[in-house]
């Protein structure tokens, strides 16, 4: 079966009230949901916390749930109305002590971004930020590809029409690189 | 594959590797858990790329750990429904309850550490320092000449008077102390504060008598004390165990039991001594005023309805931040900071 087939028959099953579905459901659906979290706002724990809480209420109300031919969408969907929802609530707190560091959550956050924002320390932030500095857009592309989404060399390179030498080649000087800024 | 010849940057670009850390594969979870028990010598270089992994992937990942709490949630919210039982359409789980949690974690966790915190400074040599301050220290714990201690709040002070232990053990408060007095019937123990006198004959009490304050509280806990207010040396009030008095300049005194923390039955009088901010259904107002004792910051109010806004709670504060955010959790209003004064507004 199909990623997709598979989802659809896991979200049937789980209308029926059958729980195994729901984990294997999260199982299958937590990286992309993850991702997707984290361009909307750079905090993992937030994102990880409202992937919970969507499936607690899949799970509450699985009897109401409807029939759904593309379940991810309605997932992302559900998910990013449930971190808006967060984020406005917290948006008082935010206000009050870092009122110019909030951006609006319409704007889908950089890789950089996103992996500066879910580091706490603030040296460690700042350090980063400097490390990725040395590296080249080609560099921090490929390292996003690979760490971020997660794809295969094999993928990159034919994203990126290079060979699967080059691709990894580059990766694995970029991290030198961070290591190196990073130590 | 030679992994034994792997160095940090040669793991971390392995792909098997990365499904290990981002525990997107159960097979290559297994295979590296299994590993690494065979090659501890490797550990040191394996936690390094393992940390260069989860920073570029921006802490993805745990899907375990997450899972776990996931089935948790389910587990509890079965129990309820069985318990809910023919009470039929299924209840909605509450948003937010996650925050809760949240809130539960920075401001409060409370209930450890009952014992308190008597000698954990060292006893400074108080015969020299005739005059002691606690500055800004949240307590500062003495021992005075006649093994008498006592814990003095943030910001109040204490002055032995001359000759003390050998003619008079007298002192005069301004502030906040806990005291725990030994006994000497030829000296009684004489605390002296703006608003009153206070003959002690070996017990421990609590004494709140800050100038700027138009109240002043005596806690006792054991022994006996006896009050003498200004002006009136004839009138002596007489203090039994858990009683405290409460003066105010604009209204009679009154006794009062000690407000016992039906959890713990500690005194919320002393809730200061151990280190934390108790909160028992109070309006914003007057919390605000426990927060300026405690933090020794001005809290200012922008917005009269916020005054009466009702919180509980205890904090184990470590910045007035984190309580103001813990407090508005529960009921939102905002605060800002601003040349040294904590603003509040709805």
């Amino acid at each position: 079966m199909s990623y997709e087939e598979d989802n659809n028959s896991h979200w049937e099953r789980l209308r029926k009230g059958d729980k195994p579905a729901l984990f294997a459901l999260y199982n299958s659906t937590y990286s992309h949901l993850l991702r997707f979290g984290l361009k909307i706002c750079g905090n993992d724990e937030l994102v990880k916390d409202c992937i919970t809480q969507l499936f607690l209420q899949l799970w509450s109300k699985h009897r109401q749930l409807p029939p759904v031919t593309n379940v991810p969408a309605y997932l992302f969907t559900s998910l990013k109305r449930q971190l808006l929802d967060q984020l406005a609530y917290q948006s008082k707190i935010h206000a009050a002590i870092h009122r110019d560091t909030d951006k609006d959550p319409g704007v889908e956050l950089s890789y950089e971004e996103i992996i500066i924002q879910v580091q706490h320390d603030e040296e460690m932030k700042r350090r980063l930020q400097q490390a990725l500095k040395t590296l080249t857009p080609r560099q921090i592309e490929l390292v996003q590809l690979k760490f971020f989404e997660g794809l295969t060399y094999e993928q990159i390179a034919a994203q990126t029409s290079q060979t699967v030498k080059t691709a990894y080649n580059t990766i694995y000087d970029a991290i030198k690189a961070l290591r190196k800024m990073l130590k | 594959m030679n992994f034994q010849e792997y160095e940090v940057i040669d793991f971390a670009c392995d792909e098997s590797f990365q499904r290990y850390c981002l525990e997107a594969d159960d097979r290559d979870l297994h295979f590296w858990e299994n590993w690494l028990t065979q090659h501890p010598e490797k550990r040191l270089t394996v936690q390094e790329a393992r940390e260069i992994v989860m920073i570029l992937s921006a802490k993805q990942g745990n899907r375990l750990e997450q899972l776990k709490h996931l089935e948790d949630g389910i587990a509890r919210y079965d129990l309820l429904q069985e318990a809910l039982e023919e009470e039929q359409p299924p209840v909605v789980l509450r948003r937010r309850h996650i925050w809760k949690y949240a809130a539960i974690a920075t401001g409060v966790l409370l209930l450890a550490g009952s014992s308190f915190l008597f000698f954990r400074h060292t006893p400074a040599p108080a015969e020299k320092h005739q005059l002691v301050t606690a500055g800004q220290d949240p307590r500062k714990t003495l021992v005075l000449p006649d093994g008498s201690s006592v814990i003095l709040r943030q910001h109040s002070s204490l002055q032995l008077a001359p000759g003390f232990n050998k003619d008079n053990r007298n002192l005069t408060l301004t502030g906040e102390a806990f005291f725990d007095v030994t006994q000497n019937a030829q000296h009684p123990f004489m605390v002296h504060t703006a608003a009153l006198d206070i003959k002690v004959l070996g017990t421990v009490f609590n004494v709140s008598a800050y100038t700027n304050s138009r109240e002043t509280e005596t806690a006792l806990f054991k022994g006996k004390i006896e009050v003498t207010l200004p002006g009136q040396p004839q009138q002596k009030i007489i203090l039994q165990p858990n009683q405290k008095l409460v003066t105010h300049a604009a209204t009679p005194f009154a006794i009062a039991p000690l407000d016992a923390d039906p959890v713990s039955h500690k005194a919320r009088e002393i809730a200061w001594v151990r280190n934390r901010l108790e909160i028992e259904n109070e309006p914003l107002e007057v919390i605000a005023g426990k927060l300026e004792q405690w933090y020794g910051i001005r809290v200012v109010f922008a917005d009269e309805t916020v005054k009466h806004y009702r919180y509980s709670g205890t904090f184990e504060s470590e910045t007035i931040i984190k309580a103001l955010d813990a407090l508005q959790l529960s009921y939102p209003f905002s605060f800002k900071m601003e040349q040294g004064e904590i603003i509040i507004s709805k």
